[in-house]
């Protein structure tokens, strides 16, 4: 004990003393090595490309290096377990969409850690709605002959999702039940797969992300029937916005998100810091072009709104994924 | 446009010396990346991309996809010389390109794999060129139900090669088929045989067992058993160049297996890794002395090679045609495009008809380069047969455990190739055939997710695999194969 202390005080001193010549700037010594962030999906990928966006620049505002760790797998859990691996140094951080904050504690049997006492919200980045989109063939022209059609027998329609549990899947139950309608889901692996299948007429319908629907639209191979935000969005702005219609509630928002987070136990000040250089870079509208090009709304925040956007989110996933996905 | 204007306009493109510089780094980098075992295209496209915001899109898509090409080529060296395949293609050029090398042939079977890489890429150029619209149409009219039946048949066809007995064979596809299975269920979301691991959740790491299987049970069997070590023929000289009997041998599985390939190729999913190994299976049904596959049948290596080169050009087609990626790698590419302003889909030919033609003629300019780096490197590459095993095997080792890790960058990855390896020794051991046990890890939970989803679709009704014209023609294929096969046992049996 006596050496610990004696070690941790030697420890202190040379860091004092390194310091001294700058000790009035002594907070603005972090960060002091290059930062890491962890991304849970390969690199080229959406949330991947995201995160190079805000951390190009955010490397030149705070004068150091910022390392994007791509570690994929699980659905983008992978990313934040070993983001928490390296807890402690203040300098990890990871960028995450909403599953493995919100869903993937009751998708899987366990994430390896509870956001609640592990998790430290920074900022959202940005959001992203889903359009319901259709092949140009089909007989649907707007949601209310979808929704119409939907109703004549349990299951009449098919959809297609990215996967038990993704935000495809869950906002497509979502809809459905706020529509009154049961659909038939079919679970796919990606957008890919997801918009053969539609293109091909195997299935009838799905609910994505706008950038992956866009390209075939304007080929004339398929048509959005609706998009999932409260407001129309930007790079699809002739698309309808879902909520008010076929019977839906005028509140009716389903949107996947992209937040910056750090570990737990975090200096409030270093997450003080990258909030503001964050907030500031998503001002940039060159960025936001940018974001929106990729399919993402710029939609910073404070840390608190984002602890909010979670604990709602996990609540109105929680209750979709209870209705409609097996136990793990 | 016409086809001719079109392409030579992108020749022109192509040539440019601002173009013409990136297509020689992709696919430099390319056979480098393939050569290293394990660490694939993925790995080197994910390290390029940053560059690549600083080039034109069309000259980053030319590099990058010299990358993907490129790495084919590399690939069959480490498969031949080590048996160290990084890819299951890869793993069937090694079933005969591999004895090969023993024999003191290297320098013949690197030479069939690189002018049946050559062949193939040509080959899949033509079919580009001039079937690209049919094959896009053949893309989207695949459906689950044709895609399960489509691989129920290539596991059928392809279930006993590289095996001495039939029921080893079997086994040993039915083995994949059930480590196939672990990891996340994509009909129902549940998670099999995971044992709690996030690691597991995405299933077990293809370059690891391909890894594990291959590579790491070929050092310890060489370890144990220094008899093993080193091949038994003269290396280098006259024993560096094909006879004429061998290159009499080469053009039919060449043709074979660059149809085989530029057709599967075409099809987003999984079309490579079945072409080679449906065109191996081919080739020795066809061959008057099948016996001689797997002791080092020149065929053995022509036919995958051809066939996963045209594969590697013809999965260009619904990336370019549709935007429909047909697999991570390409999704990787399109990425690029994205980050450019360029966005990939359905109307790029049209919108940007310098991207696609430049790609093809890159695509030819490249692959005739490909050859001419790769033609003289084959000396440099069987000289490496002569490093002592001492220094060659822990070199190896560590590549290996770097392209492991490459993949996701987890370390668990490294403890399950090592894990595998030693149970890939004991398979080994008991002369079961690893090649086939990739070919049920892989086609195995594509053949469970397309056939469940397919009976989703059809509401529960198993009709459906005989009212689509493609997946009745598939299913009436294989059960051709299987009463033929039947048929030649018992005149065997009768025989005897």
């Amino acid at each position: 004990m006596t050496l610990r202390m004696t070690r941790r005080s030697a420890l202190a001193c040379a860091v004092a003393l390194t310091a001294l010549p700058t000790a009035a700037a002594a907070e603005d010594a972090w960060p002091a090595a290059p930062l890491h962030v962890y991304v849970g999906f390969p690199a080229g990928s959406s949330p991947d490309t995201l995160t190079r966006i805000v951390t190009e620049p955010l490397a030149q505002r705070l004068g150091q290096p910022v390392v994007v760790e791509n570690k994929p797998g699980a659905g983008g859990v992978i990313g934040i377990q070993q983001m928490l691996a390296n807890a402690g140094d203040g300098l990890s951080f990871a960028t995450t969409i909403n599953g493995p904050l919100t869903t993937a504690a009751r998708l899987m049997k366990s994430t390896g850690y509870d956001v609640a006492t592990d998790i430290a919200p920074v900022t959202l980045i940005a959001t992203s709605p889903l359009v319901l989109a259709v092949s140009a063939g089909s007989d649907f022209t707007d949601v209310e002959s979808f929704v119409a059609a939907a109703g004549t027998e349990p299951e009449f329609l098919s959809y297609g999702s990215v996967g038990q549990g993704s935000g495809a899947h869950l906002t497509a139950e979502l809809f459905a039940d706020a529509a009154g309608v049961s659909l038939l889901h079919i679970p796919f692996t990606s957008y890919a797969e997801v918009t053969t299948s539609i293109v091909g007429g195997e299935i009838d319908a799905g609910f994505m992300a706008p950038s992956a629907a866009l390209p075939q639209v304007e080929a004339g191979r398929m048509r959005m029937l609706g998009i999932t935000s409260a407001k129309p969005f930007p790079q699809a702005p002739d698309v309808p916005v879902l909520a008010g219609r076929a019977g839906l509630s005028d509140d009716f928002r389903a949107e996947l998100w992209n937040a910056f987070i750090a570990p737990a136990g975090t200096d409030p000040a270093i997450i003080a810091r990258l909030n503001t250089e964050i907030g500031a870079i998503l001002a940039d509208p060159e960025v936001q072009q940018k974001l929106l090009a990729i399919g993402w709304q710029a939609a910073p925040g404070t840390p608190g709104d984002l602890a909010d956007r979670i604990a709602a989110d996990t609540a109105m996933w929680g209750a979709v994924i209870d209705r409609v996905v097996a136990k793990p | 446009m016409t086809t001719w204007e079109g392409l030579l306009y992108g020749i022109g493109f192509a040539l440019q010396p601002a173009v013409l510089i990136y297509c020689v780094i992709g696919v430099v980098l390319g056979t480098f990346v393939g050569v290293l075992p394990g660490i694939g295209a993925m790995a080197a496209i994910s390290l390029l991309l940053p560059i690549t915001y600083y080039i034109t899109p069309e000259a980053a898509l030319i590099m990058l996809a010299g990358v993907y090409y490129g790495a084919q080529y590399g690939g069959s060296v480490a498969s031949i010389l080590m048996r160290l395949p990084g890819t299951p293609q890869s793993a069937v050029t090694s079933l005969d390109g591999y004895p090969l090398a023993r024999q003191g042939r290297a320098g013949v079977a690197l030479f069939t794999a690189m002018a049946s890489s050559f062949a193939g890429s040509m080959i899949g150029i033509a079919v580009l060129v001039t079937l690209a619209g049919w094959l896009s149409h053949a893309a989207t009219a695949f459906g689950a139900a044709d895609y399960a039946a489509m691989m129920i048949l290539g596991l059928v066809a392809a279930s006993t090669i590289g095996s001495s007995s039939p029921a080893k064979g079997f086994a040993m596809v039915v083995l994949g088929l059930l480590l196939g299975c672990v990891g996340t269920d994509v009909n129902s979301g549940v998670q099999r045989f995971t044992f709690g691991r996030t690691e597991l959740l995405d299933g077990i790491n293809l370059v690891a067992l391909a890894m594990g299987l291959f590579g790491v049970a070929e050092v310890i069997a060489n370890v144990r058993d220094p008899d093993r070590q080193g091949v038994t023929g003269k290396i280098g000289g006259r024993q560096l160049l094909p006879r004429r009997d061998d290159l009499k041998r080469l053009p039919g599985p060449m043709l074979r297996g660059s149809a085989l390939g530029s057709f599967f190729g075409a099809l987003p999913g999984t079309g490579s890794t079945l072409s080679s190994f449906l065109a191996y299976a081919l080739e020795r049904r066809v061959s008057r002395r099948p016996e001689r596959f797997g002791e080092g049948a020149i065929e053995g290596v022509s036919a995958p090679e051809s066939a996963n080169n045209a594969a590697a050009i013809s999965a260009f087609v619904p990336t370019l045609t549709l935007g429909i990626p047909g697999d991570p790698i390409m999704a990787l590419m399109l990425g690029a495009l994205v980050i450019h302003g360029v966005q990939p889909g359905p109307m790029m030919l049209e919108a940007r008809p310098e991207m696609f033609w430049g790609l093809v003629a890159s695509f030819g300019i490249g692959n005739l380069l490909l050859l001419v780096l790769n033609l003289p490197l084959i000396g440099i590459w069987v000289a490496m047969l002569r490093i002592p095993f001492r220094w060659l095997y822990p070199a190896i080792l560590i590549f290996l455990c770097l392209g492991v890790y490459s993949v996701r960058g987890l370390s668990f990855d490294i403890l399950a190739v090592a894990a595998i390896g030693l149970a890939g020794y004991l398979l080994a051991l008991a002369r079961f055939s690893p090649a086939l046990l990739l070919l049920g890890f892989v086609l195995g939970p594509l053949i469970e997710t397309n056939l469940r989803r397919a009976l989703l679709i059809g509401r529960g009704d198993p009709m459906i695999f005989l009212d689509r014209p493609i997946a009745a023609g598939f299913v009436l294929a294989t059960v051709g194969l299987l009463a033929l096969s039947l048929v030649q046992a018992w005149r065997r049996r009768r025989a005897r």
